[in-house]
């Protein structure tokens, strides 16, 4: 950010505190993180359809731009953008329009804080972690604002459903991601990635931390609505949720919001608990920039892979049982890992000699 | 909020409260065709529901009075279209009994294992929308492939893959090719290790077994007042098939098989687990029939030489009533045929095991969750086709 400020005040001769580099900036990089997470979302709807395919003994796209149809997903794209645009009759048109924009706003945020290598990251945020767990739950908003203007009542009941689960689901993780917190003593995700640098990955610093590391997962899995937490949209019983009145652009950023919010949650993963763009053993500081970038990406996608397997292999849960499952069984292991991090911190203790 | 057909129920409550018409159908995805229920509905908690059937009605059975008695066999099909090889039997056996005729041992044989491929087939089906119904989309897929097989198998005597129109009155319509029985037998082999994936993937899941026990319970004396038959009421832990109880093909006495009933496993007796486990249990049984029956196919005819005579003509049975009875995958279909001695039946009624397993609907919905309701559906497992009929 500061290196493109500087490119900027440079190219016109102002001064680096003034309004116009800031805004050349600032839109640079959000032109290319929305350029990213267009093409990033392409992706792994591609690769989500193979991944099912491959599960289910089919191939999924074959034909679409020749190699195994990795063009499927630009030509779907395409197709959702040339769609009618359809409001139903009796929806509230305002809040039907905005809904989407809502829902994408809040994931999109939390990408400016994630950091991609050493020194690539959009803003700094020294609370960075804070920063993405509360924007996210700005989508609970959009998806409530879809439910209720969609003025159906499968929608209503998704997005219902959408807000009982996140919320509840957030309190887990917020739990499971105080660990890292407490080792690292930091919010700045910056600083995950130079302690894990330092010391390895967090996952293995002690056992609570794998605890935690896997209460995190299946919580995301729940924020992200992915099976089998996906009672939102849940199919059979509610035609598709809170988005079953959408279709074309929106409906498109529905699904795009979708994978950018995998995206975040299998990138939190990767950088407090997998070592984000560091390896174990070797030294990616000192390396080109881009190797940090795929080395996350790698992990991210590794992640990712996993969140497809789960959802294609595994039923829904039941609202009732969504719930018991966060509050009577993800948010006490929490706790126990914090208390037993704490412990391990403060009476320096290691298990594996490292 | 008021574009929403709401009805309030209690508006001296600290918090207002009030209950919500929700339309499941007919137009819905784990409704198995053109079912609507109408649900009452208390937050997620269904508070009462009524079915609403008739989308799909075609006037099968008026068709019955209007057609020949061979001429039916093809709309037979059509009513539980999953397993259209034991609807065909059904109404050739009815029409069979009025005629006073029997099939030849060979056929007799051949339709025992026609019926038995199908009942698989069509548990499959069961076995997969099931799956679907509770989020599972995979398993679908690896039943669609072992069904795949079997309509090939059935597609080569028959010629059709789906609406054979195979068991006629008499015997069968075509004799097998001589590959065809070993073919059979590679199947069993096949099957039984694909019936192990089902288990590891859907069976024996944690998740599944939490979605399924202890939902839809309908216990022994309730199955029993509700008239249900099939899977649904042997579910409930009642032995009662008729394959071993009225046998009506001979080979049945002659073979060695097992009733599945539900034993409450996993929760209570009777609940969605139990007749969906049955009806895996019972494709297992239907191999070790086909197994035993594929050996044992005699020589000789495949239609009775006297009913060949009388397909040349139109078929007039002598004045006088049938009833007669199978089970079918989802449970005892009977035809009722009257005949007043002309070409086509004065009366022809079909009792469908689907639509009287659906009966039990209203009364299991209530109390239930909007995604119990979807299992209990599913555990039905109904085919709307005859159910409308």
């Amino acid at each position: 950010m500061e290196t493109l400020i500087r490119f900027f005040s440079d190219l016109f001769h102002l001064s680096p505190d003034g309004v116009l580099p800031l805004t050349l900036a600032y839109s640079v990089c959000i032109g290319s993180l929305l350029g990213f997470i267009t093409v990033y979302a392409m992706f792994a709807i591609w690769m989500e359809r193979k991944v099912a395919a491959h599960i289910q003994i089919r191939y999924g796209p074959m034909e679409v731009g020749g190699w195994h149809g990795w063009a499927q997903s630009i030509a779907d794209a395409v197709k959702l953008l040339f769609k009618e645009d359809l409001i139903p009759d009796g929806a509230n048109k305002f809040m039907f329009w905005i809904a989407p924009a809502v829902v994408f706003c809040g994931v999109f945020s939390g990408f400016i804080a994630i950091p991609f290598a050493l020194g690539v990251q959009i803003v700094d945020i020294h609370l960075g972690l804070f920063f993405i767990v509360c924007i996210a739950s700005v989508e609970v908003v959009g998806v409530i604002m879809a439910g209720w203007a969609s003025n159906s009542k499968y929608s209503l009941f998704g997005a219902v459903r959408e807000a009982a689960q996140v919320v509840s689901y957030e309190v887990p993780a917020a739990v499971a991601l105080l660990v890292p917190i407490l080792i690292v003593g930091s919010f700045r995700l910056g600083d995950f990635n130079a302690w894990q640098e330092e010391h390895g990955w967090l996952v293995f610093h002690n056992p609570f931390v794998i605890v935690a590391a896997l209460i995190y997962f299946i919580a995301s899995l729940a924020g992200c609505k992915r099976a089998p937490f996906d009672l939102p949209e849940a199919e059979s019983e509610l035609v598709s949720g809170f988005h079953t009145e959408y279709s074309g652009m929106r409906f498109s950023f529905f699904f795009l919001e979708e994978y950018a919010s995998m995206f975040v949650a299998a990138a939190l993963v990767a950088t407090l608990f997998l070592g984000g763009w560091t390896l174990p053993f070797v030294n990616v500081s000192a390396w080109p920039v881009p190797f940090g970038i795929v080395i996350l990406l790698a992990k991210i996608f590794a992640v990712i892979f996993l969140q497809m397997l789960l959802r294609w292999t595994l039923p829904r849960l039941r609202i009732d049982q969504v719930m018991a499952m966060g509050y009577k069984y993800l948010l006490p292991w929490g706790m126990l890992c914090v208390v037993g991090t704490a412990l391990f911190e403060t009476m320096g203790w290691r298990w594996l000699p490292l | 909020m008021e574009a929403l057909e709401l009805y309030a129920v209690d508006d001296r409550a600290d918090v207002y409260t009030e209950e919500l018409k929700l339309n499941l159908g007919p137009q819905h995805p784990s409704t198995h065709g053109v079912l609507r229920v109408e649900l009452r509905l208390d937050g997620e908690i269904i508070t009462a529901a009524r079915c609403d059937i008739g989308y799909l009605h075609r006037c099968a059975e008026k068709i019955g009075e209007n057609v020949s008695y061979l001429q039916f066999t093809p709309y037979t099909d059509r009513m539980d279209y999953l397993s259209s090889m034991n609807n065909n039997l059904a109404w050739s056996l009815t029409v069979e009994k009025l005629l006073g005729v029997e099939a030849p041992p060979r056929a007799q044989w051949l339709r025992v294992i026609m019926a038995e491929l199908n009942r698989i087939a069509s548990h499959l089906i069961a076995f997969g929308t099931y799956g679907i119904d509770m989020g599972a989309a995979t398993p679908f897929f690896y039943a669609f492939r072992e069904r795949e097989s079997i309509m090939a198998l059935l597609e080569r005597p028959s010629g059709a893959r789906m609406l054979y129109n195979y068991i006629r009155p008499g015997g069968v319509a075509h004799d097998i090719d001589e590959r065809w029985l070993p073919d059979v037998l590679a199947f069993c082999d096949e099957f039984e290790k694909r019936w192990a994936e089902y288990n590891t993937l859907l069976t024996t899941n944690k998740i599944f077994i939490e979605r399924t026990k202890n939902i839809g319970v309908i216990p022994r004396q309730m199955a029993l007042d509700y008239g249900l038959t099939g899977p649904v009421l042997r579910g409930s832990g009642v032995k009662w098939d008729l394959r071993r109880d009225v046998p009506y093909l001979k080979p049945y006495d002659e073979i060695e098989f097992d009733i599945p009933v539900g034993e409450g496993t996993h929760g209570t007796l009777g609940d969605c687990w139990d007749r969906y486990w049955v009806r895996m249990l019972e494709m297992m049984e239907s191999i070790r029939i086909i197994r035993q029956a594929a050996v044992r196919v005699p020589t000789g005819d495949f239609v009775e030489k006297a009913m060949l005579k009388m397909y040349k003509s139109p078929l007039k049975p002598a004045a006088g009533e049938a009833y007669m009875r199978c089970e079918n995958p989802r449970g005892e279909l009977g035809f009722y045929v009257v005949s007043a001695g002309g070409a086509s039946p004065i009366r022809c009624r079909a009792r469908g095991p689907s639509f009287c397993n659906l009966s039990v609907l209203d009364a299991l919905l209530p109390g239930c969750m909007i995604a119990d309701g979807v299992a209990i559906i599913g555990s039905l497992d109904i085919v709307l086709g005859e159910v409308d009929r």
